[in-house]
């Protein structure tokens, strides 16, 4: 896969990245890509640090820990954006569209590439879904703190 | 839709004052009628407004403090950002007002590509723009009282030698001419171009734009590149000003133009945003000084309200506070 | 949130088309874990408040009383007579935007009402509406709209989406702060009962027992009494914790969280150290037993009702002046609000710290000091034997906690405690810190477990900014001053930064203070063993 120039790559990500901040509401995606302060966009500032590394990965050696700790900061931000799972993750599977139009590979490197995004996409709802359930653990962690003394002394006492 | 409503009312305002200061029937109107009737608006709207302002109550002590406060005697207190006195506040004002210093705190952080290290570059073109803006119109006010007074001050040719330093063309191009229409199309430009602020704009915010551009190009016109007659617009100026109102013949329909878009900002004014310019003096997270500790702030409104007092309190937990050993005021024979 | 779900092959490039409509048109839609529940009817009526009954935000009907309207119509009336900062900031506001991009909650969620610029429009379009010539004349142009039921809701739902933190204040040109916008929306709905159950039922458990959580007098002891154990154990020394001793020189408030949640309480043991080993005269109070003060968050008349019980506790108990625990917009109140709403404290005197002499001066009419105002001069005056090398095993960072820092500027006091108790001490970037802080995401009553999408959000920015320092300078304990950061930071770490704890500034100063008679300390407050410490560090 030595075919990929970083110009190429770079293009790519580019869109990725307008993909995914298709699904913010319109008034606001400008900010997120072009505020380039990261304690000022936060969120925006995942998405371009993110994206530009999953798809070196992808052309890469889709190195594990590379790809969760990239997937990891973008679902744990969609997890409590308001997007439905379909919705959170649904943003990867457009990069199939961008890699066939963006790439003159052939048809078997195509297909290999769509199926690691297919792998990607996967592990990203695999991570959606921990980030919901972790939602739920820190609830119920945070509950138990606000009368932790409390508790304490009562099955002391008790 | 925001934009296009308030550009039309613009160019048919500018239409009819073109078309009426052709006609003679429609020149006193205009030349006259018309600047007394805004001006009689805007004097009593504004004060109307700042008035009821003031009228307001201020019952709490609610300055936003950005700096240190004044505490222990051996800590760095910030005598301007977190004012404890009235000399503070009065330099906080000033900074606001003629510096805008809160826009100015729009400072912007970069993490360098490779590597951790933390730039911080200024974001800072709004800040320029409304400072680049307010200055210039308050330059170019000043020049227009070369028409209002007779003999005209000393200090006035010398303010247009100041704003006149580039010396370029003839008759000489005031910087503050070219500057303040560059300003306001920035201010337009970013209406538009930023999504949120596209967003959150209103149409009395472009037609403030509009209308003051309106003024200007009008104005830009008439010193640059149509002739126009100063003398005569003069007369008419010292006319109004001294209540003996004459509209000179050879005036031109321009001149109507511009006084008629003048004439609409002094009287949409009190009716608009334009008020801050009379609000920023009031306002009570940069006006008051922090000593809301060392001096009481009396709320002129203040009413008695239903507390729990401590006797009730211990009334309804007498015995618990009785078994805890806790001292009670009110001891209390149990049956 | 997005428009449409995402057909890829049409979005390859930003549309930066504004949304269909404008921002006026669309219904909120309340979406679990993005909202606070109702009050119940319960604490309502106790407080004797209007409307009480049994509803929540997601019903279609909200049993409003018939005659809502004129009542929030009359409420902004008298309130734009009774607020000068009110009127002020319907009218003056020129949509420049520079507060769009300071609000944490815009920056965790995009979504536009989030600017607080924006969320100042959804009343001040009611208020031009019904209050302006130009509103009444030409409406939507004006930027004017009808008071509609759907337009109460949202103001329901973006009005308990602001915290009340202050940020966009600081950058706002004419000084307008969304907070004072936010209180008087809240008042509004508390007129028709539009209120949430998270501010309202720690105001009625306060009003009545004196803390949030109802706990009674003699639990309230038991609790004071189980600390005083726990810091025997840990210390060797036994101390003592007066309650409602009158004759004390000093009442001492704090926010109820200090004795019965954690990380809190080990700020309460560092407070109780301190005390013991400057041989303060001091006393608790059982009945002012809380210094928050939730009625902040809901009237300025709950909060006058809920702080009244301070001054009258510090009368009754005959001390000389007030000393105030770690806590936010308990100071907010204090600081700005608690000498015009029940003073003048004429019966106090002015604040003196019996250890060391100084005078506090910027005191001396509401009589009551902060505690890290109180310990910077102690330590500044050399009266604290301090060994920082016990909290070697904590690289500490500090987060400025709204309301003391841009409603006091309370910045320095603490860093400077912090600096004499910790070694390894490391601030964030400068536009996260002192005024520009960025709030935790739960203050203002929004810290309830079932609104814990929208302040992971909200805490998205902070959290941010603690990461970066984590990964620089491997921080692992964020310190603070504020009971509600510390009830919900480690909430939103746990979330975005992962392997940082929250503690307060007085749980270091405790860690370090070195006690006569103390036992050799083999652990922190915590109970934590005590790290190696890095001599290297030292300097």
């Amino acid at each position: 896969m030595a075919g990929i120039s970083p110009a190429r790559k770079h293009a790519m990500a580019e869109r990725w990245l307008a993909l995914a901040v298709q699904t913010y509401p319109v008034p606001s995606r400008r900010f997120l890509v072009d505020q380039r302060d990261p304690f000022r966009n936060p969120a925006g500032q995942a998405l371009r640090k993110r994206i530009p590394e999953l798809v070196e990965e992808l052309f890469g050696e889709m190195d594990a820990g590379k790809v969760g700790a990239a997937l990891e900061d973008l679902m744990r931000l969609r997890a409590v954006q308001r997007f439905s799972a379909r919705e959170a993750v649904g943003f990867l599977f457009g990069l199939k569209t961008i890699l066939r139009e963006e790439s003159a590979a052939d048809w078997e490197t195509l297909a290999r590439w769509e199926e690691r995004v297919d792998e990607l996409a996967l592990a990203a709802f695999d991570l959606f879904m921990r980030f919901r359930e972790q939602i739920y653990q820190i609830q119920a962690d945070e509950a138990r703190r606000r009368v932790a003394q409390l508790e304490r002394m009562y099955s002391r006492e008790g | 839709m925001k934009a296009l409503v308030p550009l039309a009312a613009i160019l048919g305002v500018a239409g009819l004052a073109y078309a009426g200061g052709l006609l003679p029937g429609t020149r006193a109107l205009l030349g006259v009628v018309l600047p007394y009737a805004a001006m009689g608006i805007f004097l009593i709207g504004f004060s109307f407004r700042v008035v009821r302002w003031a009228w307001s109550a201020l019952p709490f002590h609610i300055p936003t403090t950005c700096g240190q406060q004044k505490s222990l005697g051996w800590i760095r207190s910030n005598p301007i950002e977190n004012p404890n006195h009235k000399a503070g506040v009065a330099a906080r004002m000033a900074l606001e007002i003629l510096l805008f210093r809160s826009l100015f705190r729009n400072s912007q952080a970069r993490l360098e590509e490779e590597g951790p290290r933390l730039l911080y570059a200024e974001n800072k073109w709004l800040w320029l723009g409304a400072l680049a803006f307010h200055w210039s119109l308050l330059v170019v006010l000043v020049r227009h009282l070369r028409y209002f007074l007779s003999p005209v001050p000393a200090f006035l040719p010398a303010l247009d030698a100041v704003d006149g330093f580039l010396q370029i063309g003839a008759p000489q191009l005031f910087v503050t001419d070219a500057v303040i229409v560059a300003a306001l199309l920035y201010l337009l430009a970013r209406r538009f171009a930023n999504g949120r602020v596209r967003y959150l704009s209103l149409p009395g915010d472009f037609f403030a734009l509009f209308l003051l551009l309106g003024i200007a190009i009008t104005g830009i016109l008439m010193r640059y590149f149509t002739k126009v007659d100063l003398e005569g617009i003069k007369q008419l100026a010292l006319g109004l000003v001294t209540f003996s109102p004459l509209v000179p013949a050879s005036v031109g329909p321009l001149f109507f133009v511009h006084l008629t878009f003048a004439s609409l900002l002094l009287a949409y004014f009190p009716f608009s945003k334009l008020m801050h310019m009379g609000g920023i003096f009031l306002s009570p997270t940069r006006n008051l000084a922090n000593d809301s500790r060392a001096r009481r702030h009396v709320n002129p409104w203040d009413y008695p309200v239903k507390v729990h007092t401590y006797q009730e309190w211990e009334e309804e937990f007498h015995d618990k506070i009785a078994s805890a050993g806790l001292p009670l005021e009110k001891e209390r024979t149990r049956a | 949130m997005p428009e449409t779900a995402t057909r890829p092959e049409e979005l390859v490039r930003i549309s930066y088309d504004p949304p269909p409509g404008d921002w006026r048109g669309s219904p909120v839609e309340f979406r679990k874990g993005t909202f606070c529940h109702a009050a119940g009817a319960k604490s309502v009526r106790y407080l004797e408040l209007p409307n009480p009954r049994d509803w929540q935000p997601t019903d279609q009907d909200w049993k409003l009383p018939p005659n809502w309207k004129e009542i929030i119509l009359a409420g902004m009336k008298e309130r734009l007579e009774r607020f000068r900062s009110f009127r002020l900031f319907m009218d003056i506001c020129v949509r420049c935007g520079a507060c769009a991009d300071k609000c944490h909650f815009y920056l965790g969620s995009a979504d536009p009402k989030n600017m607080p610029v924006l969320r100042a429009e959804l009343i001040r379009s009611v208020y031009r509406r019904y209050f302006t010539t130009a509103g009444k004349v030409f409406r939507s142009l004006a930027g004017a709209r009808d008071l509609t039921e759907d337009v109460l809701k949202e103001w329901f739902y973006y009005f308990y989406q602001c915290t009340e933190c202050r940020r966009c204040s600081v950058f706002c040109p004419f000084g307008i702060d969304t907070a004072e916008i936010t209180m008087m929306v809240r008042e509004l709905l508390n007129l028709v009962g539009v209120n949430t159950n998270w501010v309202l039922e720690p105001a009625a458990n306060c009003y009545r027992t004196g803390n949030h959580l109802g706990i009674q007098p003699h639990g309230f002891k038991d609790s004071i009494d189980f600390a005083v154990d726990d810091l025997e154990d840990l210390t060797g020394v036994r101390v003592e914790a007066p309650i409602n001793r009158k004759g004390a020189e000093i009442l001492f408030v704090v926010p109820s969280a200090d004795y019965f949640a954690t990380p809190h309480y080990y700020t309460l043991l560092g407070y109780l150290a301190l005390f013991h080993e400057i041989g303060l005269d001091y006393t608790f109070s059982a009945y002012a037993s809380e210094g928050g003060n939730f009625g902040l968050f809901s009237s300025h008349e709950m909060m006058k009702r809920l702080n009244a019980k301070i001054y009258a506790e510090a009368k009754r108990l005959g001390v000389k002046w007030v000393l105030g625990g770690e806590c936010g917009h308990m100071w907010r109140v204090i600081h700005q609000y608690m000498d015009t709403l029940n003073g003048p404290a004429d019966f106090l005197e002015e604040p003196v710290s019996p250890v060391t002499g100084t005078r506090f001066e910027n005191a001396r009419s509401t009589k009551m000091v902060h505690i890290c105002e109180f310990t910077a001069d102690l330590i500044h005056a050399h009266k604290l034997k301090l060994d920082s090398r016990r909290n070697d095993h904590w690289t500490v960072t500090y987060h400025d906690s709204c309301n003391p820092a841009r409603a006091m500027g309370l910045l320095e006091e603490p860093r400077y405690i912090l600096r004499r108790v910790a070694n390894r001490f490391h601030e964030m970037p400068e536009n996260t810190i002192r005024e520009q802080t960025f709030c935790c995401g739960s203050g203002a009553g929004l810290g309830s477990d079932e609104n814990i999408e929208m302040r992971l959000r909200g805490g998205l920015p902070r959290a941010n900014a603690v990461k970066y320092v984590r990964d620089k300078y491997g921080v692992n304990l964020l310190t603070c001053i504020c009971a509600i950061d510390k009830a919900t930071l480690p909430t939103a770490l746990a979330y975005w930064a992962p392997g940082v704890e929250v503690g307060g500034v007085h749980e270091l100063v405790g860690n370090a203070l070195v006690m006569k008679g103390e036992k050799e300390r083999t652990t922190d407050l915590r109970g934590q063993p005590l790290g190696q410490g890095a001599e290297a560090i030292h300097a």
